[in-house]
């Protein structure tokens, strides 16, 4: 397993890191912005199908929460709705989390790279000799600059810290899933401080090279979000909701699974199913319900996936 | 079936699982240095330094520890989180130089210390505040002096006796090989691809020689010959007066062990597996390059006509100088890459789980030390 793992993962990144040193100026710090780059536009798909999948289950909390709510005391049969409702809408809850454990392999090999590459300890750098192909230019580039601006990117450093802690801050406040169980907002607003802080404090522990991965990566999926959802949960809505400008044209989907008739552009308007008003409260415009199906489950209503191109989410309907 | 009553469980179990698993690379990664110091005989007792941040004397006979000089720890340079002690073990990659009745040692924290050989009290350490950047090659002790580089690109001249400095000469790149003395000559490769002549009186540059490669492996000399592997996969023999070029034999992975020489021919292996086994004067191949089926990072040691070379893997092996025919002595299961030491027929092999093995470079025969604390 282990030669598998330093046959496909480690030995082509190792290399792969050191050639695009090569060809860019001798920067290490930039081989790793560039690599970071490239795993994030191999993964988009993913990503994108991940920000899709957070958003359906957002717009299904109204119905899980109605769900929960009426068969709380059967828990076998609101397992079985709950998995309707996930089928029939369309929703895997396993998207949200596939390239996040993607990704943990990537974290893995690059911090294995970054140690091995900059020589961080003796050891590593020993060991680094078993993973290079029988390329010049591997040979006579080691060891990598471990300067990159301010960093020393063999060591951890406060002001990339805070840019990590920053950046994930964002994200996960772009993602945060709001829902009408207590304890599910306690555990987003904790998991929305807590994961931040616990990477800016572990960058202060690792080397500068892996945090620069982070934050790099941090900012692309800001940026994809951006495109695909909107700023999501980061600038609240006129009635002190969280929703984005970008948000309106999911929202509105929402809307219509709600069969709610939307108020004119900009109003909000309160969901009829109840207990979840947050999550049909925001600023819905336009159009009613095309959804004609009436067989569901009460409240539960197949998410109709609009026509994607390219950035994510577009209604035609106006 | 109880499928994700509450997604957002799910989503606490995954963050926390990706945090724990970046967490725990910190313990696994060896992102702490652990040292490799080889050992060095002097009147019966072997002088290492251990894995604990020890300087140990063992007697050979006896198998008992004589005395042993813990170091001050250091800093968590970074990593670890989560299994990070406060503060860590000192690393000591260098082996231990004698002269008179002082012993030398390097530590990975930046210091260098000057202890007496026969009890283990402390003489001088160097610097006496602060710290140099991390040490990594041994000290070479000639006439009055002692000779090291630092991972911060500098060379050292510390008078023997009193730690003070003489003199310090910059160099363009990390210096984790050890500097060879010869006449008025201090010769000292470097990661910036160069080995440097430079004046043992006061730190003047003679020559300097480019490679392709950074050098991590010591200089040998031997006649007028300076022999230095570089990472460029060659061997150098290199004019020790003039800095000329004299031949250079490819190989197929770095050169990190410090060659041995032994009448008209040089024994060098490399991480590539293989004893490379050359002409001194012409480095023509004397015999075909031997495996030895995984990497020697360990320099050998010349004892009693045999070159005995010891694989990571922890195998260990003679190799006969009038037949270049191999033997293999051992195979301890423990991974090497200290340097060996040998003393009356038998190699000191000390492993990277602190253990030190007296091999019989004759007939194998093994007897074994444990430094590590119990």
């Amino acid at each position: 397993m282990g030669a598998i793992w330093d046959l496909v993962i480690m030995k082509p990144l190792i290399n792969v890191l050191i050639v695009l040193s090569h060809y860019l100026f001798g920067s290490f710090g930039l081989a790793i912005i560039a690599l970071t780059i490239v795993i994030n536009l191999l993964m988009y798909p993913l990503t994108v199908k991940q920000l899709r999948a957070t958003k359906s289950m957002q717009a299904l909390q109204p119905k899980l929460a109605e769900l929960q709510k009426k068969y709380a005391k059967d828990r076998a049969r609101l397992a079985q709705e709950q998995m309707s409702l996930y089928r029939e809408s369309g929703v895997s809850p396993a998207g949200c989390i596939l390239p996040m454990l993607l990704q943990m392999p990537v974290w893995i090999a690059l911090f294995y790279s970054i140690m091995k590459l900059l020589g961080v300890t003796p050891e590593d750098f020993l060991g680094l000799s078993q993973y290079l192909y029988s390329w010049p230019i591997v040979y006579t580039l080691l060891p990598l600059g471990n300067n990159f601006l301010w960093l020393n990117l063999a060591t951890g450093d406060f002001v990339l810290a805070i840019l990590v802690g920053g950046t994930m801050w964002l994200q996960q406040k772009m993602t945060t899933m709001s829902g009408t169980d207590p304890r599910q907002q306690s555990m987003n607003r904790m998991m929305q401080w807590m994961m931040p802080l616990m990477f800016a404090f572990l960058t202060l522990q690792f080397p500068s090279g892996l945090a620069l991965y982070w934050v790099t990566s941090n900012v692309i999926r800001i940026v994809m979000q951006y495109f695909a959802t909107g700023w999501g949960g980061l600038v609240p809505s006129p009635t002190g909701r969280p929703a984005g400008g970008k948000d309106k044209k999911y929202l509105k989907r929402i809307a219509q699974v709600e069969q709610v008739p939307s108020p004119p552009s900009g109003g909000s308007s309160v969901a009829e199913t109840g207990p979840a008003p947050e999550e049909v409260a925001h600023g819905a415009s336009g159009g009613t319900s095309q959804d004609s199906r009436r067989s569901y489950p009460e409240g539960a209503r197949p998410i109709r996936r609009g026509p994607r191109r390219g950035k994510g989410h577009r209604d035609k309907r106006r | 079936m109880q499928f994700n009553r509450r997604p957002w469980r799910g989503k606490l179990m995954l963050s926390l699982a990706i945090l724990a698993g970046v967490t725990l690379l910190g313990c696994a990664t060896g992102v702490q240095p652990r040292g490799w110091s080889g050992g060095t005989v002097r009147d019966g007792s072997l002088l290492l330094g251990s894995m604990e941040g020890k300087l140990v004397a063992l007697d050979i006979s006896q198998g008992a520890i004589l005395w042993e000089v813990p170091f001050e720890a250091a800093a968590t340079p970074g990593g670890g989180f989560g299994c990070a002690r406060p503060s860590a073990p000192v690393a000591i990659y260098s082996t231990p130089a004698v002269a008179g009745d002082l012993v030398y040692v390097t530590t990975y924290s930046g210091k260098v210390y000057a202890i007496n050989a026969e009890t283990g009290a402390l003489r001088w350490v160097y610097p006496r505040e602060g710290a140099l950047r991390p040490l990594v090659g041994a000290l070479t002790a000639s006439q009055d002096r002692v000779y090291f580089g630092t991972s911060g690109g500098e060379v050292y001249a510390l008078n023997a006796a009193t730690g003070d400095r003489v003199w310090v000469a910059p160099v363009e790149g990390r210096v984790w090989s050890t500097p060879a003395v010869y006449g008025d000559t201090l010769y000292v490769g470097s990661f910036d691809k160069k080995l440097y002549a430079l004046s043992a009186a006061d730190g003047k540059k003679k020559w300097e020689f480019d490679t392709d490669g950074a050098i991590a492996s010591s200089p040998l000399v031997y006649g007028d010959t300076v022999y230095v592997g570089s990472f460029d996969r060659h061997l150098y023999a290199i004019d020790a007066s003039g800095g000329g070029l004299k031949w250079k034999f490819p190989a197929g992975n770095w050169f990190w062990a410090t060659p041995v020489a032994y009448g008209d021919a040089i024994y060098a292996g490399n991480l590539d597996n293989k004893v490379y086994i050359l002409n001194a004067r012409s480095g023509g191949k004397l015999a075909e390059p031997i495996d030895l089926g995984s990497p020697i990072a360990s320099s050998p040691a010349l004892i009693d006509g045999r070159v005995v070379f010891a694989t990571e893997a922890g195998k260990i092996y003679a190799l006969d100088t009038a037949t270049n025919r191999v033997d293999e002595l051992r195979d301890v299961k423990e991974k090497v890459h200290a340097p060996l030491a040998g003393g009356q027929g038998v190699a000191y092999v000390h492993t990277m789980k602190d253990t030190v093995y007296a091999v019989n470079a004759d007939t194998g025969a093994v007897r074994e030390f444990r430094i590590k604390s119990r």
